[in-house]
């Protein structure tokens, strides 16, 4: 069964008109600018693919590629200006670890808060809040302020609270490199048991999460896919460019 | 715009929190915590009274708590203006990668702002009582009165948010705007002894005119509500039409323009 499928999308940037300004350029330079598409900026275009269910695509590519761009179409953070992306079932955007972080407030604190801005209900987070707390494992420090927090706490808290939001589609961005051995294997062993049952859409540039995990690759550079298909056969191709 | 009621309301639990935590995070690093709630109006009031009273010898006996019902109305608007206008760009992580109606943001500072505003009622009841102010019936208005300054702040904080979200320097326009809006609403005088007559009705064409002369006539001259109240409800709902209908067009397109 199909989870995504995504027909010659494209994601355009509007350099020049949209994009954030000042008072001072608009005077300045918007006269001039009136008329867009010399400053468009493409971060994806001509963008196709399909993804069954159950798959773990492996997204790669240098930075600024447009993987990123591509996590976000899907989760349905940008609309796409070309083309056509449809997404069967539900979508957990966690590739967000830690970013609804309100500093000021505690480990607990957030993790009702987070969880709540991800779609959980109140409800559910009472149900798993200890297991939330126990994959965590930042002993007292659940009960501080997040801004006492190293940066491995706050991935492990924000990893902790995006595997308990159950979803069809699941996104992850970069977040296998932090944290220790330790926690790196339980976040492995984890992925491990939601594989297969889950769409995973995986950005990574870690060449060895890839291999792992993916059973199908997309190789994306410049907003366009270079090559996608086998892992090993992609992989080999990107590192020999 | 129905859809956009309904998409906020079904996140209504998620409002709540950003309330709390917004209430939470503003208070919970400061020694007197939840004091400031009173404290930051009364310093500001006793400011006005020094400059008011002392130097320019004005103000009635009833001065300090008319000022403090202005103080009150007014700094809801600016904290909830001045929140809003980088509500979406100073939460750009949690934007760029969850996906719920934007408007959240925006209305989250004005709702905490509300809950400051009735918890400043704690002092500004004994006030009442300290400077002899008149009870009467009309103090039933004061709920219709806080939905209209409501209805108003969300159009208003709809636009800056969008707005501001595009363009930088919306912060010190709107700051300067609300700077003349303080002096151009009867916060530190009244507008019989201030403003020549001839003048009146333009002047009261300010919302902020019509709502603050209403505050102080309701609840310390046991008066009914300003006359220009109507046209100041009228002006809320415009303001709030075009608040969400801009902010509603826009909100896909903010997200990139971060």
């Amino acid at each position: 069964m199909e989870a995504i499928r995504a027909t010659d999308l494209g994601i355009r940037f509007k350099v020049g008109k949209r994009k954030r300004t000042s008072a001072r350029n608009i005077v300045v330079s918007g006269f001039r600018r009136r008329r867009g598409g010399a400053d468009d900026f493409w971060a994806l275009r001509h963008v196709s693919f399909t993804v069954s269910k159950g798959d773990t695509i492996g997204v790669i590519g240098r930075n600024g590629s447009g993987k990123s761009t591509l996590l976000r179409v899907i989760g349905g953070i940008y609309p796409p200006d070309e083309g056509e992306v449809s997404v069967q079932g539900s979508v957990s955007t966690q590739f967000s670890l830690g970013a609804g972080f309100e500093t000021e407030l505690s480990g607990i604190e957030n993790i009702y808060l987070n969880g709540i801005l991800m779609g959980l209900s109140k409800k559910y987070i009472d149900s798993v809040l200890d297991d939330i707390i126990g994959f965590a494992d930042i002993g007292e420090f659940i009960n501080m302020p997040v801004k006492t927090y190293s940066t491995g706490m706050e991935t492990r808290l924000g990893f902790a609270i995006a595997i308990h939001v159950h979803r069809d589609i699941v996104l992850i961005d970069e977040i296998l490199v932090v944290g220790d051995a330790e926690f790196r294997k339980k976040c492995d062993e984890r992925l491990d048991k939601i594989m297969g049952e889950r769409t995973i859409l995986l950005v990574s540039h870690d060449m060895n999460a890839i291999r792992r995990f993916a059973n199908k690759v997309i190789w994306l550079d410049k907003g366009q896919i270079v090559a996608q298909g086998e892992p090993e056969e992609v992989i080999q191709r990107y590192l020999g460019s | 715009m129905i859809e956009q009621f309904k998409s906020i309301w079904q996140r209504r639990e998620l409002l709540f929190y950003m309330v709390t935590s917004e209430l939470k995070a503003e208070h919970k690093n400061k020694v007197l915590g939840f004091l400031w709630s009173f404290l930051d109006p009364l310093l500001l009031m006793a400011t006005y009274i020094l400059l008011v009273v002392l130097i320019f010898d004005r103000g009635g006996p009833q001065f300090p708590v008319l000022l403090f019902c202005a103080i009150l109305s007014w700094r809801w608007f600016t904290s909830s203006l001045s929140i809003a206008v980088v509500s979406i760009t100073s939460k750009s992580k949690v934007v760029q990668t969850t996906r719920f109606p934007l408007a959240v943001l925006p209305l989250s500072g004005i709702i905490a702002g509300l809950v400051d505003y009735l918890v400043a009622f704690v002092i500004l009841i004994p006030l009442l009582f300290a400077f002899d102010a008149t009870f009467s019936v009309n103090v039933l208005w004061l709920p219709v009165l806080i939905i209209v300054q409501l209805v108003l702040t969300i159009g208003a904080a709809l636009l800056c948010a969008a707005l501001g979200t595009y363009l930088t320097d919306l912060k010190n326009i709107v700051q300067f705007i609300l700077r003349l809006g303080f002096y151009l609403s009867p916060i530190l005088y009244s507008v019989v002894d201030t403003v020549p007559e001839r003048f009146e009705t333009y002047y009261m064409l300010n919302p902020f005119a019509a709502l603050i002369e209403s505050y102080k006539n309701i609840l310390v001259r046991g008066e009914p509500p300003s006359e220009y109240m109507a046209i100041a409800a009228a002006v809320a709902v415009i303001v709030f039409v075009i608040g969400f209908w801009y902010f509603g067009r826009e909100e896909h397109r903010l997200v990139k323009a971060i």
